[in-house]
């Protein structure tokens, strides 16, 4: 009996879908990564943009034909705009909402049954994420045994005008901080060295519990508390935070705790006021401006990494360059530059989308430019220095391997060593490449293993 | 056989519990020929002045952000809306009538400021259009609230419940008819005003009207941490 599921988009859909496995793998199912051999196949979709969710159309056409020969059962969950629910519920078997994750052997069992997902009117059309807390009681199966991804939130509350994710995910609620604490314990204790604490907006932590749960600095200062006293060398990196509830608190907590990594992405989206207005960021750029001013400040050996849209309605040449200015102020290490393009379900959709996709692509590649000499800048800046990375992977040159730094920047290694996977080694930086470097094995060293 | 009818009932009952964000509609308060206000019942949630929410259609897909119109003690929740020529949503609503249903998430959003300080600061509210809903709400919710009100409309009858503010708090500017306080662009009359140094502003309205009011704020010497701004689409 084996299982197959896909998992587009984010790092929280990925989070989702470790808990997914651990539902199914209770219930007897066994993953397989060829769908030909699978009897239940499943997908965690993605309502970012519309390829992800043109992906779920196909491969649910590819799999219902697949119905004529033997016995699938379908499912969907994840990030799905109202309007699409309304036309999976005829393609797929089965579709629910993260929070009703605990029934789905239920579900499964006595397929077919109408989920209260799948429950036409009077359903509500935006999620509600009052069950979520039973989601989260799940133990996740993690894919990795030295990284791990921990939500400590859920859904959206901002409304920026270019996303959907508040239709999809519902409105923001907290996890509790002693769950998190637990789970990160609980990783650390397995020997993991990269935990992720997830969440859509993850500065909001807290605040949706009016008093009765801590905020996010103090969730990081409870982390860091316990980091000191574990003895273990490990990194705990947050994504995605939000201007708007980023403050000096958070930055300096992140300084005084070694687990806490000297990493952050903080989404600038716009370096133009007027469009960021328009994409309803309800953050200024001055307000941007002093955040990295405490970031430089307090810990200035932090890497920076950033979100940016560029093409967004509204924007012309001289917002753009607005942007520019600001990718040359802030210096980012690393910037996920997305094209803009409308998706159902945002307030965006409804404009003009007035930036043609050659202009669009042409302000992706200046832009990918300037990055590009700022990441190079600063990684020789590493050279000759050893530094400590986490290697993850095997290179695609053989004999090597790839790792990332605390700052999450990547170094390529001249060694190729399985029992090096998942272990913080030093490594002397010996050249610097745009978005990477090169480096020397140093000496193998593991706190967990002396 | 009583006991049994009563648990089939309760069953029955439990079946058909309608959720909690739905709200039955009890009046439409026509305002002019274009607005109008969704009366609905109270909150069954605690808000702050400022706050909005999200406004679905039953039966429908999409939904809608409005700012609360009404105050944050009022017996009904009430949301302002101005219907949008060919527009998708804002039609639709139009037709809506007293007993339909309609689905209400929230609160959400910051915008607006803490108890404590609505009664001890000084306020400029900027609206534009319906972008007054907010400041309602804030003049409602705290009536000894230091403020004044400039909203920016094309026609004075777009001066919605205007005689719920004081007079000499409310500034109406009307760029198409005279029968404002002041004839033309809010932006116009607000280039010439001079306001006390620690005075907070609140815009709220298009994109555009907030950008230009934000400009001539910042040119006036106020910090932007003064100027809150909550974007209407």
């Amino acid at each position: 009996m084996k299982y197959h599921l896909i998992t587009l988009g984010c790092q929280m859909n990925l989070s989702d879908s470790e808990r997914v496995s651990s539902v199914l793998e209770s219930m007897g199912y066994e993953r397989t990564e060829n769908e030909e051999e699978a009897s239940l196949l499943g997908m965690l979709a993605c309502s970012v943009r519309q390829k992800p969710i043109d992906k779920v159309y196909n491969k649910i056409a590819q799999w219902n034909k697949w119905k004529n020969k033997r016995n699938v059962v379908t499912f969907v969950s994840g990030c799905i705009l109202p309007a699409d629910k309304e036309k999976f519920l005829k393609s797929f078997d089965l579709i629910f909402q993260m929070s009703e994750l605990a029934q789905l052997p239920e579900m499964i069992r006595e397929y077919g049954v109408v989920t209260p997902a799948g429950l036409r009117a009077p359903q509500p059309m935006m999620p509600k994420n009052e069950h979520i807390a039973e989601m989260w009681h799940i133990k996740p199966k993690y894919h990795s045994t030295y990284e791990a991804f921990v939500p400590i939130q859920n859904g959206c509350d901002k409304f920026c005008t270019f996303c959907a994710v508040p239709y999809t995910r519902g409105r923001e609620v907290s996890r509790p901080s002693t769950e998190i604490i637990d789970e990160v314990r609980h990783l650390v204790n397995q020997g993991y060295k990269s935990i992720t604490l997830l969440g859509q907006n993850v500065n909001s932590y807290g605040l949706d519990k009016n008093g009765e749960e801590i905020n996010f600095a103090e969730l990081l200062r409870q982390i860091g508390e316990y980091g000191k006293t574990s003895g273990e060398e490990f990194w705990v990196y947050f994504t995605s935070p939000h201007p708007q509830d980023m403050n000096r608190e958070v930055i300096e907590v992140i300084a005084v705790y070694d687990c806490l990594a000297k990493q952050i992405h903080l989404p600038m989206q716009s370096g133009d006021e007027r469009v960021l207005i328009k994409m309803n960021r309800r953050h200024s750029m001055d307000k941007y401006r002093r955040i990295v001013a405490d970031i430089r400040e307090l810990i200035p050996q932090a890497t920076l990494f950033t979100d940016i849209i560029v093409g967004f309605s509204s924007e012309g040449e001289a917002e753009f360059q607005n942007t520019v200015a600001a990718m040359n102020e802030f210096q980012f290490n690393m910037a996920y530059i997305a094209m803009y393009s409308p998706r159902p379900g945002a307030a965006s959709y409804r404009w003009e989308n007035e930036v043609s996709s050659a202009d669009k692509k042409d302000r992706l590649h200046r832009l990918s430019e300037v990055l590009k000499d700022h990441s190079r800048a600063y990684n020789e800046t590493l050279v000759g220095k050893t530094v400590r990375v986490l290697i993850n992977g095997a290179d695609r040159k053989t004999g090597f391997s790839t790792g990332l730094t605390e700052g999450k920047l990547i170094v390529r290694l001249d060694r190729q060593d399985h029992s090096l996977m998942g272990q913080i080694v030093d490594v002397k930086i010996t050249s610097a490449a745009d978005f990477s470097m090169s480096g020397e094995l140093q000496e193998v060293f593991s706190l967990s293993n002396q | 056989m009583q006991p049994k009818l009563n648990a089939m009932m309760n069953l029955i009952k439990h079946e058909i519990k309608i959720d909690e964000s739905f709200y039955k509609i009890e009046e439409v308060r026509q305002l002019t020929a274009e607005t109008f206000s969704l009366k609905l019942p109270k909150a069954r949630f605690a808000f702050k002045a400022g706050q909005h929410i999200s406004l679905g259609i039953h039966g429908d897909y999409q939904s809608r952000e409005y700012s609360i119109y009404s105050g944050a003690n009022d017996e009904n929740l009430e949301v302002l809306v101005k219907e949008v020529q060919n527009g998708y949503f804002t039609p639709k609503l139009r037709k809506l009538k007293a007993g339909d249903l309609v689905e209400i998430h929230g609160p959400f959003g910051k915008f607006g400021m803490e108890p404590k300080d609505a009664e001890n600061g000084k306020f400029v509210f900027i609206a534009s259009g319906t972008g007054i809903a907010p400041f309602r709400s804030m003049v409602r919710t705290y009536p000894e609230i230091d403020y004044t009100l400039i909203h920016g409309v094309r026609n004075s009858t777009e001066a919605y419940d205007r005689n719920e503010y004081a007079a000499d708090r409310y500034i109406l500017c009307s760029s198409r008819d005279k029968k404002g306080t002041y004839h033309g662009r809010l932006t116009g009359y607000l280039k010439g005003c001079t306001f006390s140094p620690e005075t907070h502003f609140y815009l709220c309205g298009n994109s555009d009207m907030i950008f230009d009011a934000l400009e001539i704020l910042k040119d006036k010497g106020f910090e932007r941490d003064q100027i809150h701004c909550e974007v209407y689409f």
